[in-house]
C-alpha cells in the first residue's frame, strides 16, 4: 500500500512535535525541595469562624476516623473535617503525590515518613507540642520523629498518632482444649510444647498466609527475642550500620525453619492468603494464628467466646513482653496544608480521653496515656487492651520490619515465602534481605 | 482482560487512524482534478481533537517515560541525571532479566495454546454451526472475554487453592496425589497463571477465528464436501489457509498480552512465590509506584516496548507475507 503524501506530512509533523517536547522538558521534579520549616507563630485559639479542613486516609480506616471527627467536631463547632478516602494500598502509595498537589488534604496518614520529610512535604510540630504541652511516652513518640539525616526514632516531631495496632497471637480455646494446653503460652518453650500437642493431636498448630506475606509474622516474633526492641526499631528506622544480619537473627530465623519442617504450620502457607488463612482459623481447623487487633472485631464476631488473645511468648522466662505496634494512621500535617493551627488542634484532640475511647471502641489501642477506656468485661476486646497495656508499660512496642524502607515489604514476602519452601537457609534469608535494605537505602 | 481488550482497541484504532488520511487524500485528489487549490489544513482541523488526545496522553508521556528513564527520580523532588545506569541496571539484574524470561514462558499458554485451540474450536463450531448449537458454544466461549482480568483473577485463585475447584476434581478422579495450592508452588504456579491467560485467551481467539471462516467462501467447504473431504483435511486444506491473516492479529494480540501482563499476575499471585512469576508489567507498578524508582521503572518500561516490537515486528511481516 502506498502511504499518502499528507501521512508523510504527518509522521514529520509527530516528530517535530516529538524534539520540540523533548527540547522543551527539563529535569523532572521541583527542584524547590527544601525542608519545611516549622512555622513561628502558631496558635491553640480556633476563634469561631467557620473552618474547614480535609483528612486523608485509607478506606479500612474510614469508621474510626468518621467517629473521630464527629467528637472533635463536637468540641470545636467552628471545624467541619471532610473525610476523603482511598482503598488504604492505594492512599499509601498515592500519598506522597497527593501532597504534592496544588489542594493538599490538612490532615493526613503518613507511612513513608522518613521520605516524605525528606520530599520536604510535612510540617514539623514541634511549636504545636509545646503550645499544647504534649506529653508522649518516649516508645510512641520514636515512632512521629525524623532527625535531620532522614533517621527516624528521633528528631523533629511530624505526626502523631491516631492509635495503635497491636500484634500477637490468636487462640481458639475448643483446640486448646481438644490438645490440652490449660493456660496460654508465655514463654518460646511453653509455645513449641504447644505447637507439639496440637500437631500430636492431627490440628494445624499455627495458621499462616504467607501467599500475602504472613510468614514474616512469626519470624519477626523470634527476631523481636533474639535481637530486642531497640535494635529492630533501629533497623525499620534506618539508623546508620543497623543490621539484622546477625547470628542472634541467624538463631530466631532457624527456630521458625525448625517450626516449618516439624510441619507446624499448614503445608500450603504460600498458596494461603491472610483472609483464607483467617477464615480457615474460625473454623477451628488450626490452634493458633498470628495478627493483630485488625481482625479482632471478626474474630469476635464469627467465634463467640471460643478465641482468645495472647501476647507473642517471649524467649527466656522473665523475658520483656515485645509486639509489633504501630500507629492505625501516623497523622501529620502537609507542608501544603492552610489550615495548620486547626488540624494541629485535630492531633492534640487525639490525645484526648474522648479520641482514646473511640479507638478502643473501635478495636484499636489508644494514643497517649491516662486511664485505660473501658471495653465490654470478658470481651476479646479487654484482653487485647490489657495486653496493650502491658506491652506499652514494658516499652516494648516493636515496629513492623516490612516498614523499613518503601520496597522492603516484597521483599521480605519473597524471602520468607522461600523460607517456607526451605529454599534459602536462615543465614541466606536475613543475607539477602539486608541486601535488599542497603540497596534500597543507597548504602 | 483488560489487557487484551485494550491491545485489540489500539489495533482497531490503528486501523482507523490508516483509513482516515487515504481518505483525505482521495478527496483532495479529486478537488485538484476540478482545479481547486488543495486545502491540506481543512482535514488537518477534523482531525486536530483526536491529534491533540493523542498528542497529549500517548506521545508526550512517551517521551517523558524515554526522558525518566535517564534520571534517578523518586517522584516529586528534583531529579539526577544518571546517564544509561538505568539501562545497565535493567539489562545485569538477574530478577529483571528473569522476569523477562517468564513472559516468554507465558506465551505458552497466552499465544501457543489459545491459537491452536481458537483453530479447532472454531472449526469444531463451523461445523456445529450446521447443526444449531453454535450460538450456545459460541457465548460460552465468549464469556471469559467479557469478564475483566483482575475478577477472572481472583475466580482463579479460589479455584486453584487448597481446596479449591481443582483440586476437587483432581480428588474425584482419584488423582489426590496431584493436588497442591497451586498458586503457591514455586513449580505450578507460572504454568498456573498462564492457564488463567489461557482460559481468558482462548474465546478471543475463536471468536476472531471464526469470522475468519466466515469469510471463507462456502462454496469452497461445499466443494470439499463433495470431493469426500473429512473434518481433518478440509481443516487444513481449507480452514487453516484461509485464515493466515487472522492467526497473524491472534498471535500479535496474545504476544503483546503475555509480554505486556499485568492485571493476572498481580491479582493472583503479585509475582509469588518468592519471584517465580514475576513479569515485567508488575515490576514496573512495584518500582515506580511502591519503590519511588521513577527512573528504573522508566528504563524498564522503554526495554519492554522495544522487547515487544522486536518480538512483533517480524512477525507481522511474517503474516503479511503472500
Amino acid at each position: 500500500m502506498s502511504r499518502p503524501r499528507t501521512g508523510a506530512a504527518g509522521l514529520g509533523a509527530l516528530a517535530a512535535f516529538a524534539v520540540a517536547a523533548l527540547a522543551a522538558c527539563s529535569a523532572p521534579g521541583s527542584s524547590s525541595g527544601s525542608a519545611s520549616t516549622a512555622p513561628s507563630d502558631v496558635s491553640t485559639d480556633l476563634g469561631t469562624e467557620p473552618i474547614e479542613l480535609t483528612l486523608y486516609d485509607g478506606a479500612g480506616l474510614k469508621n474510626v476516623d468518621e467517629a473521630l471527627i464527629a467528637a472533635f467536631e463536637a468540641q470545636y463547632p467552628n471545624v467541619t473535617i471532610t473525610g476523603r478516602y482511598d482503598p488504604d494500598d492505594v492512599q499509601a502509595t498515592n500519598a506522597p503525590r497527593v501532597l504534592a498537589s496544588d489542594d493538599p488534604p490538612d490532615i493526613a496518614r503518613i507511612n513513608a515518613l522518613a521520605d516524605i520529610v525528606g520530599n520536604g512535604q510535612l510540617t514539623p510540630l514541634t511549636p504545636w507540642s509545646e503550645a499544647y504541652g504534649w506529653d508522649i511516652p518516649a516508645g510512641q513518640l520514636a515512632m512521629y520523629t525524623v532527625d535531620d539525616d532522614g533517621v527516624r526514632g528521633s528528631g523533629t516531631q511530624y505526626t502523631a498518632a491516631s492509635g495503635f495496632v497491636l500484634t500477637g497471637l490468636y487462640y481458639d480455646t475448643d483446640v486448646a482444649e481438644q490438645v490440652g494446653m490449660t493456660t496460654p503460652p508465655t514463654t518460646l518453650a511453653e509455645l513449641e510444647a504447644a505447637f507439639a500437642d496440637a500437631k500430636d493431636a492431627g490440628v494445624v498448630p499455627l495458621m499462616v498466609g504467607n501467599q500475602t506475606g504472613g510468614g514474616t509474622f512469626p519470624v519477626q516474633m523470634e527476631l523481636n527475642n533474639q535481637l530486642g526492641a531497640q535494635a529492630i526499631n533501629d533497623w525499620v528506622f534506618d539508623a546508620p550500620g543497623a543490621t539484622i544480619n546477625t547470628p542472634e537473627a541467624e538463631a530466631g530465623v532457624q527456630t521458625v525453619a525448625d517450626w516449618i519442617a516439624a510441619g507446624y504450620t499448614n503445608d500450603d502457607a504460600n498458596g494461603t492468603d491472610a483472609t483464607t488463612a483467617l477464615g480457615r482459623f474460625t473454623q477451628g481447623e488450626a490452634l493458633f494464628y498470628a495478627s493483630g487487633n485488625w481482625d479482632a472485631t471478626t474474630l469476635q464476631e464469627q467465634m463467640g467466646g471460643k478465641v482468645a488473645f495472647v501476647l507473642p511468648p517471649v524467649g527466656e522466662p522473665g523475658g520483656t513482653p515485645m509486639a509489633m505496634s504501630n500507629p492505625v494512621s501516623n497523622f501529620g500535617i502537609p507542608a501544603k496544608s492552610d489550615e495548620k493551627d486547626a488540624a494541629a488542634a485535630f492531633l492534640d484532640f487525639l490525645l484526648t480521653p474522648e479520641a482514646r475511647q473511640v479507638l478502643v471502641d473501635n478495636g484499636f489501642a489508644p494514643s497517649g496515656t491516662g486511664d485505660a477506656p473501658s471495653t465490654e468485661p470478658g470481651s476479646l476486646n479487654e484482653s487485647i487492651q490489657a495486653a496493650f497495656a502491658d506491652l506499652v508499660e514494658a516499652d516494648g512496642q516493636v515496629q513492623f520490619v516490612q516498614d523499613a524502607t518503601s520496597g522492603i515489604n516484597t521483599v521480605w514476602n519473597q524471602q520468607s515465602q522461600l523460607l517456607f519452601d526451605a529454599r534459602v537457609t536462615p543465614a541466606e534469608y536475613l543475607a539477602n534481605i539486608q541486601a535488599a535494605y542497603e540497596e534500597q537505602l543507597g548504602r | 482482560m483488560s489487557t487484551l481488550d485494550s491491545t485489540f482497541a489500539g489495533e482497531a484504532e490503528t486501523a482507523l487512524a490508516g483509513s482516515a488520511p487515504s481518505a483525505r487524500a482521495r478527496r483532495g485528489r479529486g478537488w485538484r482534478s476540478r482545479g481547486a487549490r488543495p486545502t491540506s489544513w481543512t482535514g488537518w482541523l477534523f482531525v486536530l481533537p483526536a491529534l491533540i488526545m493523542y498528542l497529549v496522553f500517548v506521545i508526550r508521556p512517551m517521551i517523558a517515560t524515554i526522558q525518566y528513564s535517564f534520571y534517578d527520580w523518586n517522584g516529586i523532588t528534583a531529579a539526577t541525571p544518571v546517564g544509561l545506569a538505568n539501562y545497565t541496571r535493567v539489562l545485569t539484574d538477574p530478577l529483571l532479566l528473569a522476569s523477562v524470561g517468564h513472559s516468554f514462558f507465558l506465551m505458552i499458554f497466552y499465544t501457543i495454546l489459545p491459537v491452536i485451540g481458537g483453530l479447532v474450536v472454531a472449526a469444531l463450531i463451523q461445523e456445529i454451526k450446521m447443526r444449531g448449537l453454535g450460538t450456545v458454544a459460541r457465548t460460552t466461549l465468549f464469556i471469559p472475554q467479557i469478564i475483566p482480568g483482575a475478577a477472572a483473577a481472583i475466580a482463579w485463585v479460589w479455584m486453584f487453592s487448597s481446596n479449591g475447584a481443582v483440586n476437587q476434581l483432581l480428588s474425584a478422579v482419584g488423582l489426590e496425589s496431584l493436588t497442591r495450592a497451586w498458586l503457591g508452588d514455586f513449580t505450578w504456579a507460572l504454568p498456573s497463571v498462564g492457564v488463567i491467560g489461557w482460559w481468558l485467551g482462548l474465546g478471543f481467539c475463536t471468536i476472531l477465528l471464526m469470522a475468519g471462516i466466515g469469510k471463507i467462501d462456502v462454496s469452497i467447504y461445499e466443494a470439499a464436501r463433495l470431493d469426500g473431504a473429512g473434518f481433518v483435511r478440509t481443516f487444513r486444506s481449507v480452514t487453516l489457509p484461509g485464515l493466515r491473516q487472522e492467526v497473524g492479529v491472534c498471535v500479535t494480540v496474545t504476544m503483546i498480552a503475555a509480554l505486556a501482563s499485568f492485571d493476572v499476575v498481580f491479582m493472583s499471585t503479585q509475582g509469588g512465590p518468592g519471584t517465580s512469576t514475576m513479569v515485567p508489567g508488575v515490576l514496573i507498578y512495584e518500582l515506580g509506584f511502591t519503590r519511588s524508582q521513577v527512573g528504573l521503572a522508566s528504563a524498564l518500561g522503554v526495554v519492554l516496548t522495544a522487547l515487544i516490537l522486536a518480538v512483533i515486528l517480524p512477525i507481522q511481516r511474517f503474516f503479511r507475507e503472500d
